[in-house]
């Protein structure tokens, strides 16, 4: 069984999901404005591999969606994971009713085919989102929905430094340990070599 | 140190070590014999002091008799509705199809004994679709009813040349008996084994009556308990938090039935329920379904 301690440790790093780049509420149905519409779903495409720009949008998955998805759990979100690393990286934003104008000066021309159809009611706008830094992305996708960002009570901003701080000791902890296995280890080594050499005038 | 060099040599050798000590024993070198001295008594891959002395070895002590499980007071617990919500979040993006809820429910039981090992069907089925595979001869009777009972993938050859294509499309695989043979021929151990569908007596996935054991599978799961943990999928993650409950309170229910049906003397007790997903980590239930913070209900469910 995993220590307790440990396990309750471990989780604490739940509070990543909570807090950071991303974490935002979109607008929905009762504070859906003129300027900013309710979001009703995300779409994001992009390629397996890093290269040619894919690596933004796959952060941005990574980092930005999960807290997004905590904040906003209505809102539906689907990645799609092509092969064609030449081919488009592309966030679909889904607007109920009509887009935003902010979404209108930033929509891309590309199409993005693994999107799925948006109903009659619903419009899209799509974001390129190849070559660039997730939290650029995450600028666009905020500028471009209004969303609110959540800002971290008190309580929870102290235990982000609490776990840096841990984070931070571990790895001093981490080297200290390695040294002395390894100290352990050139010792028995040199023990081996030693008893090698008894053995040899043994023989003698 | 001298005196247990001389314990653990031979007299001849150790008159021969002691004409020749002093070459051996430079400066740099002092300190580590001075470890080895130190060592020889806890050693245990020690040649020479295994050799030397039948000391009466320390028998690894007998544990405690029960799994240690851990006093839960100090555990961050969860209703239902939040567990989601976070494992929701951790999922997100993922192949709704792929990911699942699973829950690990921990007992309070014996290091030995009897173990619970069943079968359930859930309210809401877990499986999206399982797609089963029965490896039997083409046009024999096992392969009618096989596909009547909801076979996919149903013949000999034909399944053993998609397989070797990597063309694996489906999750259980059986086989009859009559094809056993063949089967082990034609080499699929090698592409099925690390996936865990290499049909196998031992498993229960070689069996005459193909068809029963079909319907069996795309029913229910089967379940059972290791290291004092039942660990089973317990729903799609597109499940509304009142079909994962309903899930949930039936799996709990059976298993209670388990420990109870086993014998009298062994008392075996739920101590903490854990849900988890695929993907996700793990949250300890607190039998909550939901508190105030917790979204509606609408919103935790679909993908």
């Amino acid at each position: 069984m995993v220590n307790l301690f440990k396990r309750m440790r471990k989780l604490q790093t739940i509070l990543n999901i909570r807090v950071g780049t991303g974490a935002a509420i979109f607008p929905s149905a009762p504070s859906a404005t003129k300027d900013f519409p309710a979001i009703t779903r995300l779409h994001l495409t992009y390629a397996r591999k890093i290269y040619h720009g894919h690596q933004g949008a796959r952060h941005f998955w990574r980092n930005c969606l999960p807290r997004l998805k905590y904040h906003n759990p209505a809102v539906q979100v689907t990645v799609k994971q092509t092969d064609d690393q030449e081919g488009p990286a592309a966030l679909t934003i889904y607007f109920a009713e009509q887009a935003s104008k902010a979404a209108g000066l930033n929509a891309a021309t590309i199409t993005d085919k693994h999107a799925p159809a948006p109903t009659d009611t619903e419009k899209t706008t799509t974001v390129d989102v190849k070559n660039i830094d997730y939290k650029e992305i995450w600028n666009k996708v905020m500028m471009m929905t209004g969303a609110q960002e959540v800002t971290p009570t008190t309580e929870e901003e102290a235990q982000l430094k609490k776990l840096e701080q841990m984070k931070q000791r571990a790895e001093q902890d981490r080297a200290r340990v390695q040294g002395i296995r390894q100290a352990k280890k050139d010792q028995e080594r040199m023990l081996q070599e030693a008893r090698g050499e008894v053995e040899k005038l043994k023989e003698l | 140190m001298s005196s247990s060099y001389n314990q653990l040599l031979p007299t001849a050798a150790r008159s021969l070590l002691s004409s020749c000590r002093s070459p051996i024993r430079t400066a740099p070198m002092a300190p580590v014999f001075l470890g080895f001295h130190q060592q020889v008594r806890g050693a245990k891959n020690n040649p020479q002091a295994k050799g030397k002395k039948d000391l009466p070895v320390k028998k690894g002590r007998k544990g405690p008799k029960e799994f240690r499980q851990k006093n839960l007071k100090d555990v961050e617990q969860f209703a239902l509705c939040d567990a989601m919500r976070y494992i929701r979040a951790a999922e997100v993006g993922r192949e709704p199809a792929l990911s699942k809820y699973e829950i690990h429910v921990r007992l309070r039981t014996m290091r030995d004994g009897p173990v619970i090992r069943n079968m359930l069907r859930f309210p809401h089925s877990v499986q999206t679709e399982s797609r089963i595979c029965v490896i039997c001869p083409p046009g024999s009777r096992h392969e009618k009813e096989a596909r009547a009972a909801g076979a996919v993938l149903v013949g000999e050859k034909d399944v053993f040349e998609a397989v070797k294509n990597g063309k694996i499309e489906f999750d259980r695989c059986i086989a009859h008996p009559d094809s056993l043979d063949a089967l082990n021929k034609a080499g699929l151990g090698r592409i099925l084994g690390p996936r865990g569908l290499m049909p196998s007596a031992k498993h229960g996935t070689v069996v005459e009556d193909v068809a029963a054991r079909v319907e069996m599978l795309r029913g229910g799961t089967v379940y059972r308990e290791r290291d004092a943990v039942i660990r089973l999928p317990i729903g799609q993650l597109g499940f509304s938090p009142e079909q994962l409950r309903d899930n949930l309170r039936a799996t709990i229910d059976q298993i209670k039935k388990d420990a109870a049906a086993l014998n009298d003397r062994i008392n075996k007790e739920i101590y903490e329920v854990v849900l988890s997903s695929t993907h996700g980590p793990g949250f300890s239930l607190n039998g909550e379904f939901k508190t105030d913070s917790s979204p509606d209900s609408l919103s935790l469910s679909g993908a």
